[in-house]
């Protein structure tokens, strides 16, 4: 495996990533709004409470869609050597990357124009779905043949 | 030649990843200033409805989406400016730097609106957010303790730096992601060449 630095230094910050994403409960905090951990993804998540998972009663810090989204990042990133060691020689994570991006539009829209009515399980498992192809499509990248 | 080619890959410095972050950082951070604002007038003006998909709501869902393709697009103008021949290092430090730079130009843009434009704005925004969340279906307690965590965060106005320091890690990290897709669909191997 080759660029171990910048896999260790990513893998670190998707691990921070998602531990921040818990919210202000694991700090001891009553509430993740206002708390440092809310501050942290105000500007990328509307972290509405009745779409957010919640620990020990107090909601993420990030709404169901966006934890699945970190979750599926650090997930498929640690995939990577195990990808690796297959020794897998087509990738196809680039296609179901794509996949993965369009059917969130497609369950954002089909929401919004109440077509049906997504879950917080719906959404943190589609959410996966799109983090995890998105890292696993670069594995190949950091095979040493590349 | 395939000596030549590593050269050129060490001789980059600082100076040549700047312009592909900057351009694209500029235009990506403009955009999304621009929607974000536009989205915040009609929150402004629209009337508190009590929906989860009130316009600021939705700004948000649609500049994240869009903001996060930014490290893909620098690569994908790094590669046709500079050099088609890129590293995965590389490619991390060009989506990081393009992230950062649409978070310095955001909260630059949004410092001047706010001081030379329309000094009321926070506190407009602030107001309606909240009037819209007064009529949310939600528990009274967790509604409570919403709106006051908006009324602190919000409130306040943070400032400058807080914003860069809260905002730069969490784009640069998405943005060097799609940075290194964007290394795997643009950038060429050495060995391609031959």
């Amino acid at each position: 495996m080759k660029s171990k630095g910048l896999y260790l230094g990513v893998l670190i910050s998707l691990m921070l990533l998602v531990l921040f994403s818990l919210g202000g409960g694991i700090w001891g905090a009553k509430s993740t709004i206002g708390h440092w951990t809310g501050d942290l993804f105000r500007g990328i998540c509307h972290q509405n409470p009745l779409r957010s998972f919640h620990l020990d009663g107090v909601q993420m810090a990030v709404n169901s869609r966006c934890f699945g989204v970190f979750i599926g990042l650090l997930c498929g990133w640690l995939a990577i050597p195990a990808f690796i060691r297959m020794g897998i020689k087509k990738n196809p994570f680039l296609w179901y990357l794509l996949f993965a991006v369009v059917a969130q539009i497609i369950d954002f829209s089909g929401n919004l124009i109440q077509l049906w009515e997504n879950s917080n399980e719906s959404r943190v498992l589609l959410g996966w779905f799109l983090g995890f192809t998105a890292t696993a499509s670069v594995f190949d990248l950091f095979t040493n043949n590349n | 030649m395939n000596e030549e080619i590593k050269d050129e890959e060490q001789k980059l410095s600082f100076g040549d990843y700047l312009p592909s972050a900057a351009i694209v950082g500029a235009i990506f951070g403009l955009v999304s200033f621009i929607v974000g604002l536009f989205f915040g007038y009609q929150q402004i003006n629209a009337e508190p409805t009590g929906s989860f998909f009130s316009p600021s709501m939705l700004s948000g869902f649609v500049i994240c989406l869009f903001t996060a393709f930014a490290g893909l697009v620098a690569v994908w103008h790094f590669t046709k400016e500079v050099t088609p021949f890129m590293k995965l290092g590389q490619g991390a430090v060009l989506g990081f730097l393009t992230g950062a730079i649409i978070t310095i130009l955001s909260s630059v843009l949004s410092e001047l609106w706010i001081m030379l434009i329309d000094p009321e704005y926070m506190d407009k925004i602030l107001e309606s957010t909240i009037a819209n969340m007064e009529m949310m279906e939600m528990p009274e307690s967790q509604k409570d303790a919403m709106i006051e965590g908006v009324a602190d965060s919000m409130g306040d106005g943070q400032s400058f730096l807080r914003q860069l320091y809260i905002g730069i890690p969490i784009s640069g990290l998405l943005n060097l992601v799609t940075a290194l897709i964007g290394v795997k669909i643009f950038a060429k191997k050495a060995e391609e060449s031959f």
